[in-house]
């Protein structure tokens, strides 16, 4: 009887814990998790990781295993020589020795971080609260314009340029690599090297104002001979038939081009994100909404109730049908 | 009186001041020892080319053998300092005179040690990063 006592307490907590432990371990993967590593970097710094974690389970145990001893074991005067020898090696040497390595090894994979690229240049601006990216492949006299995306070649190493226009935002695309802040006035570099192709979420990981946290993007690892496919593509301007659409006219008469670049149109603005692929973009409004033209209806006429303090102007004055419109033709927009 | 220095309250005072000032010294050349090697490599990357990183890893390679050897020099002292004439004592918690001086030893050769590791983690990120990205 007293045992079945026993092992139901110990069960029950155990019982209660296991789901909690799921749910954390699930939030382990997914397309944001260092743990779940798709770029050289980021294999290198969820190693570091591991080696740390290992590290401190141990010291833990090594730790706690000695109270146990001192206080339940063994609860007899130590002598002095012992005591004074256990505090000048556990709590001077052993943090020497375990900090040195674990310093010395984290430098040592520092510089593997910003290691220069294989060719192509990325050039990445933080602004509040979104990201224009600029694509210089080797050789290339004028940039690939997009925005609130990032794409990668599998297999190279690309360099990373980050810029800010405004205040502090800091680049972190945790699958594939690590972190780096973005500081006005100043050019900080990071390099990436995708190991598969796949989708990741990157985020704004330094507070930057009032939708600091809704400034997220995807990021797009392709296999290069895609990647360069999509980037040929992607320095094209819009098509004649997207041109003469109707949408097209309502964007004009809308003034749209004030602020948004259409490349192969008179909209030349450069207040906010390149629009001339949107619709090839998998979010809108870097990475807040999907990329569907209600989403893209709704986000126009209310970019305010997405984004808090947007730098872009509501148009919830248009009638319903041309918004659609508009919606649908930006979402064609590849 | 146990209390009274042999040479006199006079004598007793400069070579207090003397290792007050050595108590010190080890962060102070620790001190130094960073912000030149801070500024020299800001000064390089911002303003020369990496192609200098030869030297100025040198350089700090140098500075970090000149503060260790003070440092040491220094720690030395501070042991024979506290240890002079004691043989079996570790602790000084008498006013007199002679636990003052030694406790300031024995201060002194505890921040020699603290500043002895920090030099030699200043001097790390040099040893591993040959670049200045
Ligand atoms: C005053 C300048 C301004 C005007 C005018 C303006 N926008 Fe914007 N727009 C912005 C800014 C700034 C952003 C970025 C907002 C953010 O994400 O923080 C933006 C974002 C967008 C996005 C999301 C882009 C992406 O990469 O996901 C779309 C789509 C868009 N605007 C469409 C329009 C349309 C259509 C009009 C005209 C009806 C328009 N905008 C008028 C400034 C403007
Ligand atoms: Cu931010």
């Amino acid at each position: 009887m007293q045992r079945r006592a026993g092992t139901t307490t110990l069960a029950a907590p155990v019982r209660r814990v296991a789901p909690l432990a799921l749910i954390l371990l699930a939030a382990c993967d997914g397309p944001q998790s260092a743990l779940s590593p798709g770029g050289e970097d980021a294999i290198q710094l969820g190693w570091l990781f591991w080696v740390m974690l290992a590290g401190s389970v141990v010291l833990w145990l090594f730790i706690n295993g000695l109270f146990f001893l001192v206080t339940r074991r063994h609860p007899h005067p130590m002598s002095r020589k012992l005591a004074e020898g256990t505090i000048v090696a556990g709590g001077i040497g052993l943090p020497l020795v375990v900090l040195t390595s674990l310093l010395a090894y984290g430098l040592s994979i520092m510089p593997h971080q910003r290691e220069p690229g294989d060719g192509l240049r990325l050039r990445v601006t933080g602004e509040e609260w979104w990201w224009r990216v600029e694509y210089w492949p080797e050789g290339a006299t004028e940039p690939v314009v997009s925005a609130n995306e990032v794409r990668l070649p599998v297999g190279q190493r690309s360099d990373l340029e980050l810029h800010a226009a405004d205040v502090i935002h800091s680049f972190w695309l945790p699958g594939i690599a690590g972190k780096t802040d973005m500081i006005p006035g100043r050019v900080n570099h990071i390099s990436m090297e995708p190991v598969e192709a796949g989708t990741f979420r990157g985020q704004c990981a330094e507070f930057c104002g009032l939708s600091h946290a809704l400034m997220a993007f995807q990021a797009v690892t392709m296999e290069p001979a895609d990647f360069d496919g999509w980037l040929a593509a992607e320095a094209e301007g819009i098509s004649e038939n997207a041109r003469q659409a109707e949408g097209h006219a309502i964007f004009q008469e809308q003034g749209c081009g004030a602020c948004h670049a259409l490349r192969g149109t008179e909209a030349r603005g450069e207040v906010g994100p390149d629009l001339t692929h949107v619709g090839g973009r998998g979010t809108l409004a870097a990475g807040v909404l999907p990329m569907t033209a209600e989403a893209l209806a709704d986000w126009i006429a209310h970019p305010e109730a997405f984004k808090p303090g947007v730098e872009m102007p509501g148009y919830n004055h248009m009638d319903e049908a041309e918004l659609l419109t508009l919606a649908t033709w930006l979402e064609g927009l590849k | 009186m146990s209390d009274e220095h042999p040479a006199g309250g006079e004598e007793e005072f400069r070579e207090e001041e003397a290792s007050l000032v050595r108590i010190t010294l080890g962060p102070v050349v620790w001190m130094a020892h960073f912000i030149v090697s801070y500024a020299a490599t800001a000064v390089v990357c911002a303003k020369l080319s990496t192609d200098e990183l030869v030297w100025l890893r040198m350089g700090i390679a140098a500075a970090t053998l000149l503060a260790l050897g003070t440092i040491a020099w220094l720690g030395r002292r501070s042991w024979r300092q506290w240890r002079h004439g004691n043989e079996d004592i570790w602790e000084d918690p008498a006013a007199t005179s002679e636990d003052r001086h030694q406790f300031l030893g024995h201060a002194a050769l505890l921040l020699a040690v603290i500043s002895f590791i920090g030099v030699i983690y200043t001097a790390l990120p040099a040893l591993f990063a040959a670049t200045c990205r």
